[in-house]
């Protein structure tokens, strides 16, 4: 009789076996898929362009940045000049030319913005194309950026404390063509501690992990 | 069929939370089957005379990690997507050792303490009041320690990029420190628990 025989082993010993031999077989085994080609649904992604559910709208980022969340990267496409001229805070530069090397993880949630909006949609393509889910646009570019929170129209108070925080002013209701295009604020990005008092009212918090 | 399901938008965040329910009741009844929702049993393990708690914790480690692993080299999971908590060292590391000072003191991890209230348990009960309590105070001084909760950042990382080792690798590793694991935890209860019934 050997002592080694399996059939003798306990049923904790056979599974720690068990566990001990797939661990060694997945020395040779690679999970990620490195390729570089992956399979487009273009149904899936027409359906995601015709829902809009991969836009950002402004006045919603405008929030996460006040709240200063940290569960998005927000891309800005456009080039270092514009970036240094202003840039949305916390917002990082990536060339659109560079975007496919750019550091970027796939499963993080990432929205793109340029001035007006074409070179993100293509961004996002360009993305979705090598297998990111979690990408977005801000809806309308730094235009409606500007529009919207920066200097907006008949704005809520709720909408001017927004606005100030990011060195905006509200715009006089009807006002806007009367006025010249009004001075960009200077860079400088707030403390999130010195947000006014904002309580995002339907803010969907999305938190994984445990 | 492709998984992370809800990143493959297989159900929405409304389903989502459905899911986690079911998985949550799951998980619950496990725990509470392997005998952690007594907080002798529990506690036992820092006494060295039980240590069901390292042991059945570990297996279900090795069997994600052994499962994942083989669902994503398969192609079923991408593992690209799944979640990864970002990763503050040194807070990290303290808020660690208060849970653990915690798990000592009270008996009950907060994952077991809503077990053992499951069962009636009323020391469970006094548990989890004060893990309300814990997490109100920690909202409320918020500001004053928002700094080093955000010290040390690494971002969302894993051992494998961490260390540049081959992904397969670490998880032998990890099956291999388990299983070493159980058979000294099987020693040292043999040991502990002998001079438990001396004493």
């Amino acid at each position: 009789m050997n002592a080694f025989a399996v059939s003798r082993w306990s049923r904790e010993q056979k599974l720690g076996a068990a566990a001990l031999l797939l661990g060694a077989l997945a020395v040779f085994g690679n999970p990620y898929r490195t390729t570089g080609v992956v399979q487009i649904d273009a149904r899936e992604l027409a359906a995601i362009v015709q829902t809009e559910v991969d836009h950002v709208a402004p006045g919603e980022l405008a929030d996460w940045i006040v709240q200063g969340r940290t569960d998005y990267r927000l891309i800005d496409l456009r080039d270092e000049a514009a970036y240094a001229a202003y840039h949305l805070p916390t917002a990082e530069r990536a060339p659109i030319a560079g975007l496919p090397d750019y550091p970027l993880a796939r499963n993080e949630k990432i929205v793109l913005y340029s001035d007006g909006g074409i070179h993100a949609a293509q961004g996002w393509f360009l993305l979705r194309a090598v297998g990111f889910k979690g990408v977005y646009i801000l809806r309308g570019g730094l235009e409606a950026w500007k529009d919207e929170v920066l200097f907006p129209t008949a704005a809520s108070d709720r909408a001017k404390a927004v606005s100030a925080f990011f060195g905006g002013a509200p715009r006089a209701a009807g006002g806007a063509e009367a006025t010249a295009a009004p001075e960009m604020p200077a860079m400088v990005m707030p403390a999130p501690q010195a947000a006014p008092a904002v309580a995002a009212p339907n803010q969907k918090k999305k938190k994984e992990g445990c | 069929m492709n998984a992370p399901f809800y990143k493959f938008g297989l159900f929405g965040d409304e389903a989502s939370l459905i899911v986690a329910f079911a998985i949550g009741i799951g998980f619950g009844f496990f725990l509470e089957r392997a005998g952690f929702g007594s907080a002798k049993k529990l506690t036992a393990q820092f006494y060295l005379t039980d240590l069901a708690v390292f042991k059945v914790m570990f297996t279900a480690i090795v069997t994600a990690l052994l499962g994942l692993f083989y669902l994503s080299w398969l192609g079923v999971v991408d593992l690209s997507l799944v979640y990864v908590s970002p990763t503050f060292l040194i807070p990290q590391v303290v808020g660690g050792l208060i849970l653990g000072f915690g798990f000592v003191i009270g008996g009950y991890c907060p994952g077991t303490s809503l077990v053992g209230i499951s069962t009636g348990r009323l020391d469970a009960v006094v548990y989890a009041l004060g893990i309300f309590a814990g997490v109100f105070a920690f909202g409320e001084a918020f500001p004053w320690i928002a700094g080093f909760f955000r010290s040390t950042p690494m971002g969302p990382v894993t051992l494998p990029e961490l260390f540049h080792l081959r992904y397969g690798l670490v998880v032998f590793a990890v099956v291999v420190m388990a299983i070493l694991g159980f058979v000294g935890a099987a020693k040292v209860e043999r040991i502990f628990a002998a001079r438990a019934k001396e004493g």
